[in-house]
């Protein structure tokens, strides 16, 4: 006979893995340390591309300026500036990105230990089973 | 109401049941929008200014993942915009990757964020967009709204101007680049939208997620106050010429929009309301649960069982229950039990700890009219349709 509990926990586990049981599995793998700082260097890059390209924009946008007043500037205090903001922008960037990849950690972490007690709670259930068809057995 | 329930019911499991293909059809769909969009606006490139093209990048859109679609557009866009002035595409191009690298590296579901923004914006209905981004996502979505406003604002500000744009000659290339990105530095209204936009979104999270009554229905209509208080002060200040007219109908659409989302996302019995409290080891719990108003859909099952048992295994009731889904089969002759079992309708004193059921049975002679039925109320059947669901308000 079917048993109704046990096939509602199967589907809805195989509903979690299918959906974001897919994601969280992926990040269950790393360690918490080895999963941050991935995520933290990619957006280093991230940002750095960011970064270059906002300065490339800038530059086009003040390029007549820049072109007439080329001898007037002190090319060492830009360049000193352009490093400051880009140390600012890549710094803040990478903290939001530590905090929001901790969080998104923590919470896989703890939606994939749900995942494994109702695994448990599965293995259980196909335990009893198991036994109550060998008392049948025994009994006959 | 009870209709209303019904239809809704029908379009889920209308939904349930062909998810496989309602899914790449609606893909299709909203592809087939956006790139129809896109060039209806720009259309400067007549190679993919053509129905075959967009057909062709929709069906591959349709089997590919969401984020295609926002590809698609980004990359007709773009073609379009180069055909019109390279140094264009090219400002919109760092536009898009600095949104792409900066923005999106958190989540892969605000490209669709953003294109509904786009979409709200080009269909004149941009205030719809505050209200039911803050009902069904988190605030960071006010992060995608941002940046798809700027998109709107870019590439509606170049489509406007473009025969200007194209009249520029080549030696004015810098000036056409400031244009584009002048419009993200000096238009006001952009901005008024986007603080607008961002702050109406946390205001409508933040309420929604309480647990007062009629919390959706507030958190729209505070939600629509705090989207015209701050387009209203922002207006005063930068005098940006807000229409207001514009702004309230936009509104009113929203709270309506808003209405039908509350309708199939939440549509709750706040009159059903039960609120236990318990504790265990660590915690005292105050559990507030608000049943959800659901139908089932209407069925009617008529069972014959005979009377006189038979041998062979179809004639077995449970079996003849799974396998003609309660339909009944010929008897030769003999009394015959009839079962009709008809949907709970409003699923009204199942209440937390769900209760019995009811069944009717009827017992009558196969021959004889339904006049000599006796109706007997099997009572200790308990619904096995599904599941109580509940909105649950825990507080520990």
């Amino acid at each position: 006979m079917i048993d109704q509990k046990k096939v509602i926990l199967m589907t809805r586990m195989a509903y979690y893995e299918e959906h974001e049981g897919k994601r969280n599995v992926a990040i269950g793998r790393f360690f918490r340390g080895d999963y941050i700082s991935w995520q933290v260097i990619k957006s280093l890059l991230a940002s750095t591309v960011a970064f270059l390209v906002g300065l490339g924009l800038y530059i086009l946008y003040n390029l007549e300026t820049m072109m007439q007043d080329i001898y007037k500037i002190d090319l060492l205090l830009l360049a000193r500036n352009i490093l400051m903001a880009y140390g600012i922008f890549v710094v803040v960037y990478c903290v939001i990105s530590y905090s929001i990849f901790s969080y998104r950690y923590a919470k896989a972490r703890k939606s994939l230990k749900n995942y494994n007690r109702n695994l448990k709670k599965l293995s259980a259930m196909y335990e009893k089973k198991d036994s109550a068809a060998e008392g049948g057995s025994a009994e006959r | 109401m009870r209709s209303l329930l019904e239809f809704r019911e029908k379009v889920r499991l209308l939904y349930s049941k062909n998810e496989a293909y309602i899914l790449p059809v609606l893909k299709f769909l909203l592809a087939f929008l956006t790139l129809n969009m896109v060039n209806g606006r720009m259309g400067y490139m007549e190679r993919i200014d053509q129905l075959n093209i967009v057909l062709i990048a929709s069906l591959v859109c349709s089997f590919m993942p969401s984020g295609c679609i926002v590809l698609f557009g980004a990359l007709f866009s773009l073609l379009h915009l180069y055909t019109l002035s390279p140094e264009v595409a090219l400002a919109v191009l760092a536009i898009y990757l600095i949104i792409f690298l900066v923005f999106f590296r958190f989540g892969s579901k605000d490209s669709l964020v953003l294109l509904f923004t786009c979409i709200a914006c080009s269909m004149n209905i941009p205030y719809v967009v505050p209200i039911l981004v803050g009902l069904v996502a988190s605030p960071v979505a006010a992060i995608p709204v941002g940046c798809g406003l700027v998109v709107y604002q870019v590439l509606s500000y170049v489509s406007d101007n473009a025969q200007a744009i194209s009249t520029m000659g080549e030696d004015e290339a810098i000036a056409k680049f400031r244009l584009v990105v002048d419009v993200i530095l000096e238009n006001k209204n952009t901005l008024i939208l986007i603080a607008a936009f961002a702050v109406t979104i946390i205001v409508v999270y933040l309420i929604r997620r309480m647990s007062v009554d009629y919390a959706w229905s507030i958190a729209m209509a505070a939600g629509v106050i705090v989207n015209l208080v701050v387009l209203l002060v922002g207006d005063l200040k930068y005098e940006t010429n807000l229409s207001l007219a514009g702004a309230l109908v936009g509104s009113i659409l929203a709270l309506v929009m808003a209405k039908i989302l509350e309708f199939f996302r939440f549509c709750v019995d706040y009159n059903r309301t039960e609120k236990v409290q318990f504790e265990d080891d660590e915690y005292y719990y105050y559990v507030k649960a608000i049943p959800k108003m659901a139908v089932t859909a209407q069925s009617k099952r008529v069972k014959r069982i005979n009377a006189k048992r038979s041998e062979s295994p179809y004639e077995d009731e449970d079996y003849e229950d799974e396998v003609n889904g309660g339909d009944s089969y010929e008897e030769d002759e003999g009394r015959s039990v009839v079962t009709e079992r008809t949907g709970l309708g409003r699923r009204r004193g199942a209440g937390l700890f769900p209760g019995r059921g009811r069944r009717s049975v009827t017992i009558g002679s196969e021959s004889g009219a339904a006049d000599g039925y006796e109706e007997l109320e099997d009572l200790d059947e308990p619904q096995v349709y599904e599941d109580e669901e509940y909105y649950e308000d825990e507080e520990e």
